[in-house]
């Protein structure tokens, strides 16, 4: 009798454990991070007696908290994975977002500018057309400047969420080491601080989220976190520190990086490859990679488009019969400084400019440049070296092998863009150089163009370069002799006669850096002279118009032509957002098939909870009747005693 | 992907759900982003090489645009050159007119005076069409280059005077594939007339310093090449020689030719009759008019230096000149030998600057052709950058609308299914 007492007793408390522990459970079905927890029971042993053994109830072992490692681990690194991914997508929407095409876009705007020399070449007086030329110019600088303005922002705000990440790693650590010591503090006492490995496990998520980690359980029941594979963040109850600064080897990159401080050893720098997942390595990897090739490709933008400009335009001649002065101002490349040397750049071929930063390597046998880009390398004996259109050289110090240097020609170019002219009479838009045709002339001759070009251009002599043509040899149809002889004649064909020259209507013929195209079929002896521009004509000239016009389908960026440079540039930065968001979405869905499957394991299913309180609130009233007829029948008998 | 051994936690339930329904809502504003803007291309992310296609299109249609415009003010200034001949032209016409009519015996000295003044005016109106400028001040004639006003008229007080300057480059530019040049070879068109026959010139040689009792009247018609393979290219002298008898009323002379080069003769002792050809070497000229004994023309061939060819201008104030007795300001009689002389010479000259201004002309007007073509040309080129501008970026209306209709339908399955599950709870049923 009080056996079953005893019984009804022991039944009627697990079961209100089992009950409280799936009200615990629909209590915190919207907790992040909780793991449902049930009741393990256990029956009491029996008591030995003649008949066997008679039961002695049920007993609450533990209360379990029902959870898988390996997934929640999975869920983590996939989430660390995510935010890396959809950091970075983010950012790189933005950056889109800079480069937008169409006619408000930065292309447009140079289109604009190079074709409102049209208008110039067909009225070369009209001071209008001049002005709108300087004002379509400073637009576009202008445009340069403020589509650089936006990408500092852009460097700017992930400067700052990279900081404000640092700081949340550390928070983080510092949090975890201290549950590592709660968690340690009750190892003893036999039964699993559910809550706190709860909340431990959600604080390694988070940090995840951040940077990825690996962790090694302790036999105290702590938790050590490594970062990059090897770098202890936590380790029992101390947390390391990280902070986000400049690369330090090589120097001048301008490259962010995330360094791991633990007291009394060197900063370890982890790049954002090292790192794995989580937001820093997605913000590093649009800093490092994303940001700036696009500051590359709109630097050397700038950098070509000012520099084959100015050049054309200061062969030209301006209103006032004095020769073109710079369009733009010119833009300095800024030198790398450090205490083993100075390395200075210039350009040397506008044209062939290819956007990305260069490392100086310095080694036994001489000097290596690496385009970083593709990590192509050329070898030299020494600086100066010419690589890809720049000129790079050392202007101080004295390296030794082992020197590195990271140089970064176009970094600056965009935002240094400014015109450099004010009036619109200094716009040097007429020919330095005239043709003129025999008046005895009896052939067809026309004359198609007349142009200088910046490639060792040299004025004819003040009489004048003349072209004779003749009927050539067989099979060729005309050629031309050129008295005086130029200092840098047309390509010889070898089997003319030494300096006669085949000509073909419509073909450029170049001589001493100028150029002049024919057309029509001239009669032997007919002629035309290229002179020095008569300065009693060139107002109304609009030959270095017409040239600038020309530079619009000069290849100049990885062979686009100029006016193309812009397209390229777009769909660039479009492919990498693409990339990023293809990247995203699929680590997203990774991610999210990852948190089911453990939440799938660790997550409060209320139904199941539901059946579960109707399922102990039977087993609880089961009980309680158990308890009556302990009672009834001890009733039963004190009455028949009596 | 949930089966019967797979847990479902319900907080990661709903957030799956609410993740889902975000989706289907997200990609539905994308259409409709899609669809409002008419774009499929919104973004360079969305299809770079297709937003860079685009782009580069945009680019080669506004360069048309610009060459298209370049190209109208270069047909405009055309037309106005084009123009500007066919008034020269008719100018000239004018100007023969009037030589023609002076030329009728019927008019006196006089009346000669007269129409020599109004030839002066037509030829300054010619001149001022020469230097005209086009909307932007820019020469029409100014061929590869000039001064404001290319050509120039001084009286520097050597003969000829007035003479007349082409201040510019010969020579014309040619046209490209989407422009024409916007001047004309001034000095090809103004400057550079065929002097007399092009082969050699007749002369009147001086009359003696004690003039004759009657003038003489002999003058010849520009002459002709009849044979070019026969041509000497030596100077050559026609003396007429008296063969009457005195007293004798009708007068009757003979000529000789000497080659004044070689010093031989050509001919000698032929009888001279007015109107008739005389024919040597590969010449022939027609001499009209009486002469007196010892009169003589003079032949040499044209300088074959073209800067010394005369200009329409100068052909003009030949004819002007040639109205007036040589040195004075008085009407030339009709039957001046000089008169006759220099008026065959101009009208044949003013037919040259007629034929040498229709050939500018009819060069505008092949450039005017071309340009049309080029605009035409042009305008398909655009066409077609358009089209492949719309079909890198443009939404194909039709398949966008049955994309959002397919959305549109998903996405509301997915919130009436969704409403519908999450009303359902075992803790409905718990009484």
């Amino acid at each position: 009798m009080s056996g079953l007492l005893n019984v009804g007793a022991r039944a009627l408390l697990a079961n209100q454990v089992a009950l409280q522990t799936a009200g615990n459970n629909i209590a915190n079905v919207n907790t992040p991070g909780y793991s449902r927890q049930a009741v393990q029971l256990q029956t009491t042993p029996g008591q030995f007696t003649g008949g066997g053994f008679i039961g002695k109830g049920v007993d609450v072992v533990t209360i379990v908290r029902l959870h898988s490692e390996f997934l929640t681990r999975q869920a983590a690194l996939a989430g660390s994975v995510q935010a890396s991914d959809t950091v970075r997508a983010e950012k790189l929407r933005q950056l889109e977002d800079v480069f937008l095409g169409g006619t408000s876009g930065l292309g447009a705007s140079i289109n604009d500018m190079m074709n409102a020399f049209s208008d110039v070449a067909n009225a070369p007086t009209d001071l209008t057309a001049r002005t709108v030329v300087l004002t379509r110019a400073d637009e576009t600088a202008a445009r340069f400047r403020s589509y650089a303005a936006r990408l500092d922002e852009l460097q700017l705000s992930v400067r700052t969420q990279l900081d404000e990440a640092a700081a949340s790693i550390n928070s983080l650590a510092t949090r975890i080491a201290a549950v590592n010591d709660q968690i340690a503090a009750v190892q003893g006492r036999g039964q699993p601080p559910n809550d706190l490995l709860d909340h431990r496990d959600q604080l390694v998520r988070e940090l995840n989220t951040y940077v990825q980690t690996t962790s090694v359980p302790a036999d105290d029941g702590s938790l050590g976190i490594f970062i990059g594979g090897s770098q202890p963040l936590v380790l029992g109850t101390t947390a390391a520190q990280v902070s986000v600064d400049s690369v330090t080897t090589p120097p001048g990159s301008g490259d962010l990086a995330l360094f791991f401080n633990r007291l009394g050893a060197p900063p370890v720098q982890f790049s954002e490859g090292a790192l794995g997942g989580g937001q820093v390595a997605g913000l590093l990897s649009f800093h490092n990679d994303d940001l700036s090739e696009a500051g590359n490709m709109l630097g050397r933008m700038a950098l070509a488009i000012s520099t084959t400009v100015n050049a054309q335009h200061r062969l030209g001649v301006d209103l006032d019969n004095q020769p073109g002065g710079d369009f733009f101002t010119p833009i300095t490349l800024p030198s790398t400084v450090t205490p083993a040397g100075t390395i200075a750049m210039t350009v040397n071929d506008a044209t062939r400019l290819s956007a990305s930063d260069y490392e100086i390597r310095y080694t036994a046998t001489g000097v290596d440049v690496v385009r970083l880009s593709d990590n192509r390398v050329s070898s030299f004996a020494a600086l100066p070296a010419d690589v890809d259109g720049l000129t790079f050289d050392l202007t101080a110090g004295a390296p030794v092998p082992g020197d590195r240097f990271v140089v970064r020609p176009f970094s600056q170019a965009a935002a240094a863009l400014q015109t450099a002219l004010s009036s619109p009479r200094d716009l040097a838009m007429a020919n330095p150089i005239q043709a003129q045709l025999s008046l005895s002339n009896t052939g067809g001759l026309a004359v198609n163009s007349l142009q200088a070009t910046p490639d060792n251009f040299a004025l004819p002599p003040a009489g004048g370069l003349q072209l004779t043509f003749a009927n050539g040899p067989a099979p060729y149809g005309v050629t031309y002799t050129i008295t005086p002889a130029p200092t840098t004649p047309p390509t010889q064909d070898p089997a003319l006669p030494a300096g006669t020259y085949e000509y073909k209507p419509g073909a450029t013929i170049a001589i001493d850096g100028w150029q002049i195209s024919l057309k029509g079929i001239p009669n032997p002896g007919d002629s035309i002279t290229v002179a020095p521009a008569d300065p009693a004509f060139t107002a109304r000239n609009g030959g270095n118009a017409n040239a600038l016009l020309g530079l619009r389908d000069v290849a100049m960026f990885d062979g686009a032509a100029m006016t193309d440079g812009y397209a390229g540039l777009m769909s660039q930065v479009g492919t990498r957002m693409q990339g990023a968001e293809f990247a995203a979405e699929v680590s997203t869905t990774i991610a999210a098939n990852l948190e089911r499957d453990r939440s799938g394991v660790s997550g409060v299913n209320l139904d199941e909870e539901a059946a579960k309180l109707i399922q102990y609130q039977q087993a609880y009233q089961a009980s309680a009747k158990m308890i009556q007829i302990a009672q009834s029948i001890f009733d039963t008998l004190i009455q028949g005693l009596t | 992907m949930a089966n019967n051994f797979t847990r479902l936690g319900s907080a990661n339930l709903y957030e799956n759900a609410l993740r889902n329904l975000n989706t289907r809502q997200g990609g539905l504003a994308g259409l409709q982003e899609n669809l409002s803007s008419g774009k499929r291309v919104l973004r360079p992310s969305d299809d770079p090489t297709a937003a860079a296609q685009a782009e580069r299109a945009l680019t080669r249609i506004t360069r048309i645009q610009t060459e298209q415009r370049a190209l109208e003010v270069q047909r405009n200034t055309l037309a106005l050159s084009e123009s500007t001949l066919a008034d020269a032209n008719a100018l000239l016409q004018n100007f023969r007119d009037l030589a023609v009519a002076a030329g009728n015996g019927a008019n006196s000295p006089r009346e000669r005076e007269t129409l020599a003044s109004q030839m002066v005016a037509i030829r300054e109106q010619i001149f001022a069409l020469a230097n005209r400028k086009d909307t932007n001040g820019m020469p029409l004639f100014s061929g590869l280059g000039s001064t404001v006003s290319p050509f120039e008229n001084s009286l520097d007080g050597v003969a000829p005077d007035p003479d007349y300057a082409f201040n510019g480059l010969p020579g014309q530019f040619s046209a490209t594939e989407t422009s024409v040049p916007f001047t004309m070879d001034g000095r090809a068109t103004w400057m550079d007339v065929v002097e007399t026959n092009g082969v050699f010139k007749v002369a009147l040689a001086p009359q003696p310093v004690v003039p004759p009792a009657t003038a003489s009247q002999v003058y010849s018609d520009i002459g002709q090449v009849v044979n070019s393979a026969a041509l000497t290219g030596s100077d050559y002298r026609i003396e007429f020689t008296e063969t009457t008898a005195p007293g004798a009323s009708v007068r009757t002379f003979t000529y000789d030719v000497l080659d004044t080069t070689n010093g031989t003769t050509v001919l000698t002792g032929r009888p001279y009759q007015a109107g008739q050809a005389i024919q040597f070497d590969g010449l022939s000229l027609t001499v009209k008019g009486q002469p007196n004994n010892g009169d003589a023309l003079v032949i040499t061939p044209n300088n074959p230096n073209p800067a010394t060819r005369p200009s329409v201008f100068g052909v003009l104030d030949r004819a002007i000149a040639g109205m007036y007795n040589p040195g004075t300001t008085t009407g030339a009689s009709s039957s001046s030998a000089n008169f006759n002389h220099e008026l065959a010479i101009s009208l044949a000259q003013i037919d040259t600057s007629l034929e040498q201004l229709q050939r500018s002309r009819s060069a505008a007007g092949d450039l005017l052709n071309r340009a049309d073509r080029i605009s035409d040309n042009q305008e398909l080129r655009s066409i077609q950058l358009e089209d492949d501008r719309s079909k890198a970026e443009d939404l194909d209306m039709i398949k966008g609308l049955s994309d959002f209709q397919n959305q549109q339908t998903g996405y509301e399955a997915a919130l009436k299914s969704y409403a519908q599950i999450q009303k359902l709870s075992l803790f409905n049923f718990i009484g």
